[in-house]
Formats: structure tokens, sequence, C-alpha cells
């Protein structure tokens, strides 16, 4: 399989969340999820992305979309200012989070700051792989 | 967002204006709380419409919010009139449907989806994939995603949702936390707990089945009784108020 990724990367100011957005789900749309998974994926960008705009430090954050195995892995990813969890366990928005997406994981390390959410496509539709195949 | 020294004189006021009904006191209190109306409107200012239009449309909703104030509530003024601003701005939006252009040809075919979205709904007894509504549509798979893309620029400015004002039926808080969260410890839920009151109860519970029961939005659409994109709109526009909420309350 192969492990294709699209990357954004915006000034770190909300203005520009609905390019993030719009990235993924367009790559999810496009390879096979529901359009219920579209929109929780879409949601759980946005969510995650205004809460790693609170503690952004650099000049940007990047959206990294990776097609995986069961699905797709999705990054937000950003320098910040603290060595602390940019999300909470306990907040409200692990709570939404957790019932976006399959896995969600918050990297911390030296500065800087990664959510990693993952999202399984559904075994009930139909694997991308035989259309693409027969297009190409 | 309201300077420590007009708390005071918001108390003054409201007690004058409550003795006396004088007009002179209501609009001090609207003259003081301008930036607070100035500073909503703003959030608004990018959707197309003149920002000097939706300061006029927000100080509707301060006077309201003047005029319903309970004293003894002991809540700030501010706290309580935010929501009734932002309701009044919104409904701005949403009376004026479509307010960012999305081209006729994109509202038709939006429309059209929704039946087939539903359709495909039913037949698969899942939500469907673009490519299987490009192909049931027979379009293209680009013009579904910009369809859908058009659907979400609809919900983004006409927001129907949370007016602050149709709270008839408290939420039983006590709900939430039934099963697999225990939400009542979380440190969230007490700065959450009041603005989950103002949604109007079918938000409160979209809210409740896609976030606490886990529920996929084609299975609340049916269940509710709107589409799914409806629902998926009415998730977007919960998530953004609460988020404003939590950020622009002066309680925390």
């Amino acid at each position: 399989m192969n492990r294709e990724t699209v990357m954004v990367r915006i000034p770190p100011n909300p203005e520009h969340l609905a390019l993030l957005r719009t990235a993924v789900a367009g790559f999810a749309a496009r390879d096979h999820f529901t359009l219920d998974q579209v929109d929780d994926l879409r949601l759980a960008v946005e969510e995650g992305a205004v809460q790693l705009l609170k503690h952004v430090a650099g000049e940007g954050l990047t959206l990294t979309v990776t097609r995986t195995d069961p699905g797709i892995e999705v990054r937000l990813s950003a320098d910040v200012d603290s060595d602390q969890p940019v999300i909470d366990e306990e907040s409200f928005s692990w709570v939404i989070l957790r019932a976006l997406a399959d896995d969600v994981s918050i990297e911390m390390q030296q500065g800087h700051a990664a959510i990693v959410l993952a999202k399984h496509r559904l075994a009930s539709a139909p694997a991308f792989d035989e259309d693409d195949q027969d297009e190409a | 967002m309201t300077p420590q020294y007009t708390r005071e004189d918001t108390r003054q006021l409201f007690q004058e204006l409550r003795r006396t009904e004088d007009p002179q006191y209501r609009e001090a209190l609207a003259r003081l709380h301008l930036p607070l109306v100035e500073y909503l409107a703003k959030r608004f200012k990018d959707r197309g419409e003149p920002l000097d239009d939706l300061i006029q449309v927000g100080s509707v909703g301060l006077l309201k919010a003047i005029d319903r104030f309970d004293l003894e509530r002991g809540v700030e003024f501010s706290t309580y009139a935010t929501p009734t601003i932002v309701g009044e701005l919104k409904r701005y939006f949403r009376d004026k449907g479509w307010a960012v252009r999305v081209p006729r040809r994109l509202q038709e075919l939006s429309l059209r989806l929704n039946k087939v979205v539903a359709q495909l709904t039913q037949d698969l007894g899942r939500s469907p994939t673009v490519p299987e509504i490009a192909k049931y549509a027979q379009i293209s798979e680009d013009e579904v995603l910009e369809a859908l893309e058009s659907g979400q620029a609809y919900s983004t400015t006409s927001l129907d949702a949370p007016s602050g004002e149709d709270d008839d039926a408290p939420m039983r808080l006590d709900r939430l936390g039934e099963d697999d969260l225990r939400i009542d410890n979380l440190e969230y839920f007490a700065s959450l707990a009041p603005l989950i009151e103002k949604l109007p109860e079918r938000e409160r519970t979209i809210l409740y089945l896609r976030f606490f029961k886990g529920m996929t939005q084609s299975t609340i659409a049916e269940r509710v009784g709107i589409s799914q994109m409806h629902v998926s709109r009415l998730l977007t526009r919960i998530l953004e108020f609460l988020r404003e909420g939590m950020e622009g309350d002066v309680e925390y």
C-alpha cells in the first residue's frame, strides 16, 4: 500500500482554518470515506487546529494527511510555547476528538506539538484500489 | 472585555432604570456596552456585510438584553448580553439565506444531492461515499465535492442555531453524564453547562447523541428527522458556539 501524503501549512491565524478543513475533507472524500466520516474529519481538524493555535509559537501550523492501511492519519503540528500537552485529557476538546476519530494522541517533544488523529475506512464501503486501478 | 470599572456603573444604572423607568438610563447602558457590540460584530465581519450594519443589528440585541436583564440573577450583564447580541447577529445572517454568494447552479446541485444522499443512505444502510454519490447522480466527484463545500458555506453564514432564547426546556444535565464518560468530574463541565443550556432542545440532543453517545450523523439525522447535511451544519455551528462561548465569557 502506498502511503501518499498531503501537507498544508498555514500561518498561525484562524482565518486560514478553512483551508485545512477543505484539504482534509477533499482527501478523505476521494479516498472512499463516507460523508459521515468526512464530516467527522472536518470537525476534528477544526477542533484540533483551534486548540493548537492557542499555543503556537512558530510561524506556521501544518496539516499532514497520510493514507494508511486501515484509513488515514491526520497530523496537526506546530512549534508551541510550552511542553504541556496542548489538549488536556479532561477537556471537552478531548471528548470531541475522541468521538470524531478512531484514535487520538498528543505528541509533545521539545517545543513541538502534534495532534494525531486516525480514522479507519468503513469495511462496507468499497475499497479504493479497484476504482483507482480501473481508471489508471 | 468589559473593563472592571463599568461593572459598578452598570449595576447602578440598572437600579436607576428599574426604579425610574427613565429612558436616559437605558441609553447610558447602551452607550456603555457599545464596545461589547462592536467586539462581537467584528467576529462576523468577513461574511460580506458592512461592519456598521452589523453593529446596528448587534445593538438591537443589546437593547433586548437591557430590557430583559434581571439584576437578581447574579451574573454579569456582559455575560448575559453576549448570547443575545450574537443571536441577533446570527438571525440577521440566517434571514439572508445564502449570504455568501453561491452560484445558483451550486445551490441547486447542493439541494439535489441532499436527496441523493438520503436515498443512498437508505439503500446502503450507511452514509454514502463521494464516489458513490457521483456515480448515482451521474456527475463527477469534483462536482460533488464542490456542492458539498458550498453547502458548508451556506451553513457558516446562515445560522439558525443558538439564539439563546429558545431554552424552553433546560437540559437535564445529569443526563449527559450517565454512562461512558464521567462528565461531572471533568473540569470543563462547569464552564460548558451554562452554554449547553442556551442551545435549543434539538441542538442539545444532537450534541449529546454525537459526542456522548457516539452515534453517526446519518443515524442522528434519521432520529431527529432532518437531513445528514443539516446535522453536519448544526454540529459545526454547535461546536463553534461552544468554543466562542468558552472564550468570550467573562466567567473564566
